[in-house]
This record gives structure tokens, C-alpha cells and sequence, in this order.
């Protein structure tokens, strides 16, 4: 396992703990975890495709970067007035 | 081994330490103020990150995607925080700008 593929793994499993305080903190706190969450998922899919020589796969990260910022922005849109 | 692979192998670590720094922070805050500081964080430990592609890559397709990938989450960053402190702000005292221009502020009704 080169290090791009450990680096990846440490970051999914970080992605746990997150879920966890997703799950038992407050609306607003749990979009701000979701936020960190998000981050940390596109550094590891960045590692990734480093890490399996698949230079196609950062696309998967570009996609998910953009994404994670306009879901976060539309989430907390979406809780100011209790959805 | 280059000097490329040890140092990318450097920034990796620094940028994987950032996030898990950024995770242990949102963890352990209890105020959501407080939890988004950590937000910008793991967006530069993403940017560690996509310098290390960067350097063991050079300026190939994928090391243009990954600094294109941290620089859209260090520009959106900032402005996810705004608006969850935004939104944490209007549940809280139902107007952004506190309960003063919502009306209820206890001052006020004395």
C-alpha cells in the first residue's frame, strides 16, 4: 500500500467519527461537521486517484468539490426557517 | 525515490494531519461558532494535498484538477461558513443582524 492509498484510508475512516456527531448534534452544528466532512471526502478522493495511477478519477473530486460547496450553501438556505 | 516523491510524501502528511486536525476540532467544539473555524481548515489540509499531486506530477491533467479541486473549496469556504453562521444566526434570534432587529431584545420590551 503506497502512502497516497494509506493517506485515503485515514481520511475515509475519519469520515466516521464525523457521522456519528452528524447524527447527535444539532441541525446547524451538524451541517458545519457535513462541511468538514465534505473536505475531507475530496482530499481522499484526490489521494486516491493519485494513489491507483487513475489521473482520469480527480474529475470525481473536481465534481464532488463543486458539489459539496453548492449542497452546503443550499442546506443551510434550506435550515434557516426549520426547512 | 526523488526528491518529488519525499517531498509530495511531506505535503501528504501535512495536508491528511490538517483535516484530521479540522475533524478533532468540529468534533470536540460544542458551540457551532466555534465548530466553523475548523471548516477553512480542512480546506487548506485539501490543498496540502493537491501541492503534493503537484509536485509528483508536475502540471499534468491531474495535477491542474487538483489545484483547480482546493482552489474551489478555499474560495467556497469561506462563503459555506458565512452562511451557516448566517443561518445559525437567524434560528437563533430570527434576524441575522441579532435580536435587536428581530424584535425581541429584552432591553427593548423594558
Amino acid at each position: 500500500m503506497n502512502p497516497w492509498l494509506l493517506s485515503a484510508l485515514i481520511l475515509l475512516a475519519a469520515l466516521a467519527p464525523c457521522g456519528i456527531a452528524c447524527a447527535v448534534a444539532t441541525p446547524v452544528a451538524a451541517l458545519a461537521i457535513l462541511e468538514v466532512a465534505s473536505t475531507l471526502t475530496t482530499a481522499a478522493l484526490m489521494a486516491l486517484s493519485e494513489g491507483v495511477e487513475r489521473q482520469p478519477f480527480i474529475d470525481l473530486a473536481l465534481v464532488f468539490a463543486v458539489l459539496s460547496v453548492i449542497g452546503g450553501i443550499a442546506f443551510a438556505r434550506l435550515l434557516e426557517h426549520d426547512l | 525515490m526523488t526528491w518529488r516523491h519525499d517531498v509530495s510524501h511531506l505535503l501528504l502528511a501535512g495536508g491528511v494531519l490538517l483535516c484530521l486536525v479540522s475533524v478533532l476540532g468540529v468534533l470536540v467544539m460544542r458551540d457551532v461558532y466555534d465548530r466553523l473555524h475548523y471548516v477553512g481548515l480542512a480546506g487548506y489540509g485539501a490543498l496540502l494535498v493537491a501541492i503534493g499531486i503537484v509536485v509528483q506530477e508536475s502540471f499534468s491533467l491531474i495535477g491542474d484538477k487538483a489545484l483547480a479541486t482546493a482552489a474551489i473549496l478555499l474560495a467556497g469556504g469561506p462563503v459555506m461558513v458565512h452562511v451557516t453562521a448566517r443561518t445559525a444566526r437567524i434560528r437563533e434570534h430570527g434576524d441575522w443582524r441579532g435580536p435587536h432587529a428581530a424584535g425581541d431584545d429584552p432591553d427593548e420590551r423594558a
